[in-house]
């Protein structure tokens, strides 16, 4: 026990110093906090959002009034809470490859990438302090939201879980989204295509998946035979997988199993046929693979950087 | 390690774009503790064979080593070893001149703690250190380029690649970075950098390489150039009369190769003599042309300096 509690600060120290001691973080971080511009980005986000909350505050309290006169308070928590989530996951998926797309090629375009070549600062501290700098301030971006976030609590219907929940889908999003940023950024020597590529990604993940997804379903929907339990198995643990690659869909559907099934893990859901199977909430398989990616995009970044040209 | 006589030594370094050669087999030994100026005409190849010393780009063939480490294999070591200029400015937008070369001292693992008195003695030493808190972006090119020569101080290395470090300059800003580099030099470390102006090398460098197409047409002390590719020497007398007896004169004496009538000046006569020897044969010469009381005016050797060393060395090919 003793040796736990001592080595617990050691580690810690240890994380802290790695963060710290990346000298790209400690560049990076200088630079973009540095004078108004930090502030006024951080303001002007906030408004914005502020503005739309209220909007949207507007918008349900009209409707929400039943007809007994009952107002349902609970829904415009429910409805407050969501918003603010879909706009920050939008913020996050169009923010985050912003800040590092042009992470690498713009070294390059400063002419500084040679520079950091020929010092001792190893490619992976390069790609993960470009990586930790444009975390950090997506943090701080989600971070200044959870007040706004909290005004739900005020209507209830909101549980702490779900407000978890929604940061660690948003975060894991931002992660993807700023290595695929970081990737293209090490691939191409220019800052302008690093971000189109990007972009062209977070739509793919962001859009693209659900409207391919849609497409499929409508097209090879009728011909598809749901007559056998195993076909529909099949299908409900593959559209699942497509479905975790969304962002927004996994969030959607991970607040409706908790709603409905009053669970984060795994929940039994029947059949039409009247088997029994077990399936998962979709945050985990979401989790897991954004993990997978961004470590892929991490080290294939890593290895583009460490490339000595030919 | 640290004995070697070459910190830097190429053996036939080849470095092949498609069908381009830049570098041809190129071999160059810079001693330790040299001033060594790497000149040649622009295209011919010292960008690329300082990218390839600098760990940056690999050769198509050939060894390179820096301090008695190869490039391609301990790439690391050679880093360690080395301070390198380009001939760009690479400067971030939002950052101070101290933090410039605090970045950088962190990325060569210079620990925290020291950093702040690193930077006090860099900016001392390039004389910038009432600039420590201005904007990077806001100092003139001469100042930039000093503060590049601080950063590559960094982490005390044992040798400066410095890519053209006076190009772009005004005079003042060149005779600045001209010293500095005396300076450096002066402090231990060897200095090998490149230029395509003769003038900016020959005053303070201890030894040449001259390259032209990738090839090294001439190395070694800039006396040993001097006399490799400038065998003669070539004194001009200038004669009231007499030219064709003066002329006999100097022809009879060891070491002439040839005297050569040059264009009257003011109604003078002038002789060109081309001589091989030593200072015996020109004083001889003239003891020779007084003790006929062949009436001289002048007699002076001509200087030819390293501007006419380069213009016989190099034929203007760039690959």
């Amino acid at each position: 026990m003793t040796a736990d509690s001592s080595s617990l600060p050691v580690t810690r120290k240890r994380v802290t110093q790695h963060l710290f001691d990346n000298p790209v973080v400690l560049k990076e971080l200088r630079g973009r906090m540095r004078g108004a511009r930090a502030f006024t980005v951080l303001t002007v986000y906030l408004l914005m959002l502020g503005a739309f909350t209220s909007l949207i505050y507007v918008a349900v309290a009209e409707s929400s009034v039943s007809t007994s006169g009952q107002v349902n308070i609970g829904e415009i928590g429910r409805t407050l809470f969501g918003g603010i989530v879909a706009v920050e996951m939008l913020l996050v998926s169009f923010i985050a490859p912003a800040f590092t797309a042009g992470a690498i090629s713009g070294e390059r375009e400063h002419q500084t990438y040679d520079l950091l070549r020929t010092t001792l600062l190893p490619a992976y501290s390069l790609v993960l302090g470009k990586l930790l700098s444009s975390m950090l301030y997506v943090l701080l971006l989600l971070l200044a939201a959870i007040p706004l976030q909290s005004i739900a609590f005020f209507f209830g219907g909101v549980a702490e879980t779900e407000v978890i929940l929604a940061f660690v889908i948003l975060a894991f999003t931002a992660m993807l989204f700023s290595t695929i940023g970081l990737y293209f950024s090490a691939r191409t020597s220019r800052t302008l295509s690093a971000s189109v590529m990007t972009y062209s990604a977070a739509i793919f993940f962001t859009f693209g998946v659900p409207l391919l997804l849609g497409t499929v379903i409508l097209i090879a929907g009728p011909s598809l035979d749901f007559g056998s339990s195993t076909a529909q198995i099949i299908l409900l643990y593959t559209i699942g997988a497509i479905l975790c690659i969304n962002p927004a869909a996994t969030a959607l559907f991970t607040q409706y199993v908790l709603l409905n099934y009053q669970t984060i893990g795994t929940f039994p859901y029947t059949l039409s046929s009247g088997q029994t199977i077990t399936l998962i909430s979709p945050w985990i398989p979401f989790v897991i693979i954004y993990s997978v990616l961004t470590l892929m995009f991490f080290v294939l970044s890593v290895r583009r950087v460490n490339r000595v040209e030919v | 390690m640290a004995s070697q006589e070459f910190i830097i030594e190429t053996k036939d370094l080849v470095k092949r774009y498609g069908k381009l050669i830049a570098v041809n087999n190129l071999s160059l030994q810079v001693p330790r503790g040299a001033i060594y100026g790497f000149v040649g005409p622009n295209g011919a190849g010292k960008t690329t064979t300082m990218r390839i010393l600098t760990t940056l780009i690999t050769p198509s063939a050939g060894n390179a080593s820096v301090a008695g480490y190869s490039v391609t294999e301990y790439p690391r070591e050679v880093r360690r070893a080395i301070g390198y200029m380009p001939d760009f400015f690479g400067v971030y937008d939002d950052m101070k001149v101290w933090e410039y070369l605090d970045f950088f001292a962190a990325c060569y693992e210079i620990p925290e703690r020291k950093r702040p008195a690193l930077i006090t003695d860099l900016l001392a030493l390039v004389d910038l250190t009432h600039r420590r808190d201005d904007m990077v972006e806001k100092l003139s090119r001469g100042m930039k380029q000093r503060l590049s020569l601080a950063r590559t101080l960094a982490h005390d290395p044992e040798v400066l690649i410095l890519d053209e470090p006076a190009s772009g300059l005004d005079p003042r800003a060149r005779i600045e970075i001209r010293e500095l580099l005396v300076e450096l030099a002066s402090m231990g470390k060897t200095i090998f950098f490149s230029s395509h102006i003769l003038a900016d090398v020959a005053e303070i460098c201890t030894h040449l390489g001259i390259i032209e197409s990738g090839q090294l047409v001439a190395q070694g002390t800039v006396g040993e150039i001097r006399r490799q590719l400038l065998p003669t020497r070539e004194i001009t007398i200038t004669l009231l009369d007499r030219v064709d007896e003066a002329k006999e004169v100097i022809a009879a004496i060891e070491g002439v190769q040839s005297v050569n009538d040059l264009a009257e000046e003011h109604g003078r006569k002038r002789i060109r003599v081309d001589f091989a020897g030593d200072d015996t044969g020109v004083s001889a010469m003239l003891k020779a042309l007084s003790s006929r009381e062949i009436p001289v005016v002048n007699f002076s050797e001509e200087t030819r300096d390293l501007e006419a060393v380069f213009m016989r060395a190099t034929k203007g090919i760039v690959s």
